[in-house]
């Protein structure tokens, strides 16, 4: 047992980074008919710290002010588990993936009342979902044992796993494709290097293409062209950015790149990077802003970003020290801030909810 | 009573050696040693606490925290006054139980089998004569072993127990004490262990309300230990020690929601040899020589990992060389002169890639001196540590070289020497560990040792009456301690790579209270009590701008009581023994969401002695937990329910 520490140290590389998801906007078919819809509030998925059991779910309801630490366990009388990793929500559903307990709950998003805690395990041995992403009634769930797993959104079943690359991350959708970022960061001296690629009417890998080492986040753009993030090995493979044409398929630039995770909302792609959040110009693919940030807000140490397609606002959430409580800063466009919500353990993503 | 250190001719220690006779009934008044806290508990007292391991032994110490994960293989590890795990030196006869790797000393794994007495020491010892390392610590845990005190009449002894009962425990162990020669002796000891380590446990928080079988706790372990002793008198000795340590367990790990897959292994083997020679000059000099070689391995699985081999395989094997000289000399009757210089070695291998193979030489100079001035009696000491590291591969360490000073004074503010007032003043640091500096591609080699700077004053009263009680010690000591430059874990480059970084302060000002009595009852029964009673309010004030700030550390109560009462004649004795630990919190933010609850925790035990066929025999039986109470030191790491072990032990 005297290795307890070791391995804390030794998982938390692995666990403890997280990225906040990509919103696929062009791609959420629920994204554009309600954009005259009127917004309730949010919810802010927090981790909470490993082998805490403590993950939760902050909502913050933007009429009557008020905040509720943890929305889920107040409404289903239980934890959501341990390391909630992401959350997104499609149709009248919210999907939370919960990373080290295994799971993906299934709760009403309106309220955060469970629907269904589905167990992702393969013979006992759990698959550790990280991801989620949807494409016409299909949920897509990347697990770190190297699969993709289609869910069927009304019936809740798992209809298929896809076989990837190892330790798969973050997905987009361009083309009608699926484009799955296979780390292998459990292999710490050996991470995967590559993109697979699923297409989404035969459900079948069609393609792996070649990155730089470790890649994790991936965002696709309305040109078409799909942006991923990969970490390096930390020692003399510097962290870099790809940038692949949906139409072939080939990568067409890979330039070091200081960053974790990356969402696009129209031209504009907000990365952060472990001590500020820039702006990058999908359209010019050039750096728009170094910081986003232009009113001297500091923040301690940006864990996730949102953008909420309604009102334009960007959310930052603050991982603070990662062993206490985060906060979420609101800013306008502009990157001048607007409010910021305490929340628990590590946030790490933000979800918008209509009335 | 009592330790006079300066006590002129008197040369010969204390002899511990009246609590291994058979004769429980002469208790003695317990040693109160007055220079600084010291706190013991000796064999004969073991089963007062239902101690089965070294961590059991000591968890009613004043100041004492146990860091225990649960199960009877579960991680058992101690931080005294707050100061945090790494700043306790372990002792085994004087020398310190390594770990270079890590710091952490699993005390639930050192076995009682061959324990004559435990001493935790805040500060350090107050003996002039010992190790350079004994001042390298901020507090000393100090294991003494057992020696053979036989007669040409009956030359040898031998002990065998079993032990079994809750969690599928079977642990038979065997001692062999045997007489050689004159002044030849030998003790070899044999123990092995077998559990399941299965336990009930409620988890708190997942939406069930049924009751989980704890698994994967499961243990087998092997000890043996074998010593040889040559003494001409008290003043002339010699030992030779050879230590074996084997064991295979499961890793519970902590309770995960809604997933129950825990198929983690680790793998232990431990070897050192150890000589110590001990020679006083009747001229008041007085030499101590220590050598010890050491080997540990450790092996650990997680054959659930999700890699390319589709296991998490890590072994690590560490070597440690070591030789301490000590040498003191009574300058007059009152004032004693002492220096010692230890040298070690200490290498680190394993079969991960990329590692630093890092290499350590260590170089301890301390200077000490002690002086009795009527009733006052001054100690001091300062101490010089070197360090030089070398690596394989990347860069090692820069050489280090710090200064500690150490001061302790008693007065007798009276004439009757029942109550003293001390006080002492320690600067001391912990190296950062191996893994602080050389993890795998993150290690931060400008790590700073970590320091812990210590205040304490305190009083004892200690007093041998005739009527109603037999004695009464009362002890209280107020501290206050700082901890800087905290080796604590943050991100670096990026929020995937975690490294050490010197950046936390902790403020702790904390009170120890103490009293131990006895009373007779009727011709032949004895009545004991004794209680500790520990205060801590232990304060992160790293940065003063974090929501953090001012918040009591994690996992510290700020108050503790532990409760020891029994009754016992020559041949029964019936103990209780009462725990109370206030609620935690479980992060470093002290908020409601992060509250761990506290517990109250009962244990008893009963022994029985008899002669079997003109061997004494004991037999005892011992009941854990007997409320059957739910807790939790750590979260997530439930420690289990009701439990009970019976021990049938002859002596030959």
């Amino acid at each position: 047992m005297k290795q307890f520490k070791i391995n804390y140290l030794f998982l938390a590389f692995t666990f403890v980074t997280l990225f906040a998801s990509c919103r696929k906007d062009k791609q959420d078919p629920i994204s554009s008919p309600q954009l005259t819809a009127e917004r309730k509030g949010l919810f802010v998925l927090c981790e909470g710290s490993f082998n805490g059991n403590n993950s939760s779910l902050t909502y913050y309801d933007y009429d009557s002010k008020i905040l509720t630490q943890d929305q889920f366990a107040k409404v289903n009388n239980r934890g959501l588990g341990d390391t909630g990793n992401d959350i997104k929500v499609y149709g009248s559903k919210m999907y939370i993936i919960v990373n080290v307990s295994s799971t993906i709950e299934v709760v009403n998003a309106k309220t955060a009342a469970s629907i269904k805690n589905i167990k992702m395990d393969d013979a006992g041995k759990d698959r550790q979902p990280r991801y989620i992403v949807f494409n016409k009634n299909k949920a897509f769930i990347s697990s770190y044992d190297g699969t993709v797993a289609v869910m069927d959104t009304t019936s809740l079943t798992i209809e298929k796993y896809i076989t990837v690359g190892r330790n798969p991350e973050q997905m987009a959708i361009a083309n009608g494709k699926l484009y799955v970022a296979n780390s292998g960061g459990l292999d710490f001296n050996n991470p995967d290097k590559t993109v697979s690629v699923i297409d989404l009417n035969t459900l079948t890998e069609i393609k792996k293409i070649t990155v730089v080492v470790n890649p994790r986040g991936v965002a696709a753009d309305q040109y078409g062209d799909v942006y991923v993030l990969s970490s390096g090995n930390y020692t003399d493979i510097n962290a870099s950015m790809a940038i692949i044409d949906s139409k072939t398929d080939l990568v067409k630039k890979q330039n070091d790149f200081d960053g974790g995770s990356m969402i696009i909302k129209d031209d504009f792609a907000y990365i952060s990077t472990y001590d500020h959040v820039k702006v990058y110009n999908v359209k010019t693919e050039t750096i728009e802003k170094e910081d986003f940030i232009t009113d001297g807000t500091t923040i301690t140490s940006p864990y996730g970003v949102a953008v909420d397609n309604l009102t334009g606002e960007v959310f930052i959430t603050d991982a603070k020290n990662y062993i206490s409580n985060g906060e979420v800063f609101c800013f306008d466009k502009d990157g001048h801030k607007k409010y910021s919500i305490a929340t628990g353990i590590n946030p790490n993503n933000v979800v918008f909810i209509n009335k | 009573m009592i330790i006079f250190l300066f006590s002129g001719k008197l040369l010969a220690q204390t002899d511990t050696t009246q609590l291994r006779e058979v004769k429980v009934f002469s208790t003695p008044i317990p040693k109160v040693k007055t220079l600084i806290p010291t706190q013991q508990v000796s064999a004969s007292d073991f089963k007062r606490y239902n101690a089965n391991s070294v961590a059991d032994a000591i968890h009613n110490f004043s100041g004492v925290n146990i860091k225990d994960y649960g199960g009877i293989g579960g991680l058992k590890t101690v931080s005294v006054r707050s100061l945090g795990e790494n700043h306790t030196g372990v002792l085994y006869d004087g020398v310190q139980i390594n770990d270079a790797q890590n710091g952490q000393i699993d005390l639930g794994k050192l076995s009682l089998d061959d324990v004559q007495e435990i001493i935790l020491y805040n500060g350090q010892p107050a003996e002039i004569c010992q190790p350079a390392r004994t001042y390298a610590f901020a507090s000393v845990l100090a294991i003494k072993t057992i020696h053979p005190q036989l007669n040409s009449n009956k030359p040898y002894q031998i002990k065998a127990t079993i032990k079994g009962g809750s969690f599928g425990l079977i642990n038979p162990s065997l001692q062999w004490q045997q007489k050689l020669a004159e002044s030849w002796s030998m003790v070899v000891n044999g123990n092995w262990q077998n559990a399941t380590g299965k336990y009930k446990y409620k988890v708190d928080g997942d939406g069930s309300d049924t009751l989980t079988i704890r698994k994967n706790g499961d243990i087998t372990s092997f000890g043996t230990d074998a010593s040889l002793f040559w003494a001409k008198d008290d003043s002339n000795k010699l030992s030779f020690r050879i230590n074996y340590y084997n064991s295979e367990q499961g890793l519970p790990g902590a309770i995960i929601f809604y997933s129950s897959s825990s198929n983690q292994r680790l793998w232990n083997k431990d070897v050192f040899l150890q000589t110590g020679y001990d020679k006083k000059w009747v001229n008041g000099l007085h030499l101590l020589l220590n050598t010890k070689v050491s080997q540990n391995y450790i092996r650990y699985l997680d054959p659930d990992f999700l890699n390319q081999q589709g296991e998490l395989d890590q072994r690590y094997t560490q070597h440690e060389y070591y030789q301490s000289a000590a040498l003191s000399y009574k300058v007059y009757p009152n004032l004693e002169l002492s220096y010692a210089s230890d040298i070690s070695l200490n290498d680190l291998s394993t079969n991960q890639s990329n590692y630093a193979y890092p290499i350590r030489f260590t170089w301890l100079n301390v200077f000490a001196g002690a002086l009795k001035l009527g009733r006052l009696n001054v100690q001091g000491n300062i101490l010089n540590t070197r360090i030089n590291e070398w690596v394989k591969k990347g860069k090692a360490a820069p050489s280090k070289s710090i200064y500690s000073p150490t001061f302790m004074l008693t007065i007798e503010p009276f004439t009757n020497p029942d109550f003293q007032l001390r006080a002492f003043y320690k600067d001391i640091y912990r190296i950062p560990t191996f893994n602080d500096l050389y993890y795998t591609n993150v290690g931060i080699r400008t790590l700073k040792p970590e320091f812990a700077e210590q205040y304490n004053i305190g009083f004892t009263f200690s007093k041998a009456f005739t009527q109603i009680l037999d004695y009464a010690t009362i002890t209280t000591d107020i501290y206050y301690n700082n901890v800087k430059d905290k080796i604590i874990a943050i991100p670096s480059k990026d929020i995937n790579t975690w490294s050490m970084f010197n950046l936390g302060k902790v403020d702790i000002r904390g009170l120890d209270l103490s009293l131990k009595t006895q009373t007779p009852l009727g011709e032949n029964w004895k009545v004991i009590l004794s209680g500790n009673y520990t205060y801590q309010e232990a304060l992160d004030v790293t940065d003063s701008k974090s929501s953090v700030y001012l918040n009591q550390i994690p996992y510290t109560p700020k108050h503790t009581l532990a409760i020891n009462a029994g009754i016992n004649d020559e041949r029964v004795s019936l103990y209780y023994n009462q725990i109370y630990c206030s609620s935690r919190y479980y992060t470093s933010q002290n908020l409601p969401e992060y509250f761990v609850p506290g517990f109250s925790i009962s244990d008893a035990s009963l022994t029985y002695k008899f002669s079997l066929n003109k061997f004494l025999a004991t037999a005892s039986a011992e009941v854990n937990n007997l409320f059957n109470k739910s807790y939790a030191i750590i979260r997530s790491f439930p420690m289990p329910g009701r439990s009970v072990r019976f021990t049938f032990q002859i002596t030959i």
